[in-house]
């Protein structure tokens, strides 16, 4: 993501992945494979880290840049950065694949709650100060509420299995991000 | 007091279904309100922002040529209209139910599944629901078929992508699974992008929420000997609509 939004270079990168993703919206594949030389080192990135496994990652980036090739019509430049609508897609395909990983069991209903099923699930909204505020918020926050936080979102943990990790009852470790989560929006929003 | 509560517990609903803690009947809460309700939606999009910045500490790391090699073959014969398609009918079958009526007078084509014999089951415990009910049918590949229910009518209709390739051997055989039941044909699939079928009252009651619907490849016409024979191709959850 553009930590260096000040400088007109980045403006300008900023301008042309937005203009490139319209025209992947209109199905141009020469576009995609702009949209993906610009991008695919951040999102094989993430898909990396959520992962962990370089053949795993290797194929949830092609199933994002699929779906993006599917999507790219719903980007709204007025909600999100293309950039960060992009990771966000890449973060919640990773952790959709590592979730069916571990949860055998659950695979086929949770590919059924697969999140791009409906448009909502790629509505993304951006305010210019979540950057720079969320470190800072974070910060305030528990240790323990900050650590799971930081899981479910490179992890896919859920509720459940954070319990079970920790030790903890369920409701307890509800009450702790449940809590983390509250004053982090009140934080980010002040 | 009660207001700010229950806006409160909203917006920590909406950051943990964006953060993706939710399982179970609360994760099918905030979906129904994603999908039905602008603001939750819009608070579940303000969490996606917000905690988009977490990502900034990931280093890019270059992948491998061949991963485009894969996205340029998928996007060259992939059936994404298709399958775009699809999810909208979906989302339009869980908008509206009143819909369904409509939709099923639309479908362009309206194939005969092989006549049912007249299956004898036990009586399911519970009265069959009258919520439409939803199943998207898929491997790891992806969704293949969509299944809507709609106990009221008794009719089922499936909406099918390109992508289940036509053999001329072999029939697909629809299924469906009560939990902790047998497998129960419905019939083999027609060729065709739809289809619709109104069920005989023994078959309809085994249609519940938590049933699994399946699709097995078979010697044509249909598996010999009444169970699945062959491999699923693609199978899942009924669930609400």
């Amino acid at each position: 993501m553009n930590r260096v939004t000040g400088s007109i270079d980045a403006e300008r990168s900023r301008a042309e992945l937005a203009e490139l993703l319209k025209r992947v919206g209109a199905r141009d594949s020469a576009a995609l494979r702009d949209v993906y030389d610009r991008t695919s080192a951040k999102l094989y990135g993430i898909c990396l880290r959520v992962l962990g496994s370089e053949s795993e990652a290797q194929d949830v980036l092609q199933e994002v840049y699929v779906s993006i090739w599917n999507k790219a019509a719903q980007f709204d430049t007025s909600k999100a950065s293309a950039i960060t609508w992009l990771a966000v897609i890449a973060r919640n395909k990773a952790i959709d694949a590592a979730r069916a990983r571990r949860l055998p069991a659950e695979g086929v209903e949770a590919a059924s709650e697969v999140p791009d099923d409906s448009p909502s699930a790629l509505d993304v909204l951006e305010v210019a100060e979540d950057n720079a505020r969320l470190a800072d918020c974070l910060s305030e926050l528990e240790e323990r509420a900050r650590a799971m936080i930081r899981r479910a979102f490179f992890e896919g943990m859920t509720y459940p299995e954070l319990a079970a990790q920790e030790g903890v009852p369920l409701p307890t470790m509800k009450s702790w991000i449940r809590r983390g989560l509250l004053r982090l929006r009140g934080c980010m929003e002040r | 007091m009660t207001d700010d509560s229950d806006s409160n517990d909203r917006n920590a609903l909406a950051g943990e279904f964006a953060l993706g803690l939710l399982t179970g009947n609360a994760l099918r809460e905030a979906e129904a309100l994603a999908a039905n309700d602008p603001a939750f939606a819009r608070e579940v999009a303000r969490w996606r922002g917000r905690s988009a910045p977490l990502l900034d500490e990931v280093e890019p790391v270059d992948p491998p040529e061949s991963a485009w090699d894969g996205i340029k073959a998928k996007i060259n014969h992939a059936p994404t209209s298709n399958v775009i398609q699809l999810r909208r009918r979906v989302g339009f079958w869980r908008g509206a139910t009143a819909g369904m009526t409509a939709l099923a007078a639309t479908l362009a084509l309206v194939l005969v599944m092989r006549p049912q014999p007249t299956v004898s089951v036990a009586p399911a415990p519970a009265v069959a629901s009258a919520a439409p009910m939803v199943a998207m049918l898929g491997d790891q590949e992806g969704m293949k078929v969509v299944a809507s229910w709609d106990p009221g009518s008794r009719q089922l209709v499936l909406a099918v992508p390109a992508d289940i390739p036509a053999d001329p051997s072999h029939s697909h055989e629809l299924w469906v699974i009560p939990a902790g039941g047998k497998p129960q044909s419905l019939g083999t699939m027609p060729s065709g992008r739809q289809m619709h079928m109104r069920l005989a009252d023994a078959l309809a009651t085994l249609l519940q929420q938590g049933a699994t619907i399946a699709i097995s490849v078979e010697p044509m016409g249909g598996s010999p000997t009444g169970a699945p024979t062959g491999p699923v191709v693609a199978s899942g959850a009924l669930s609400r609509a």
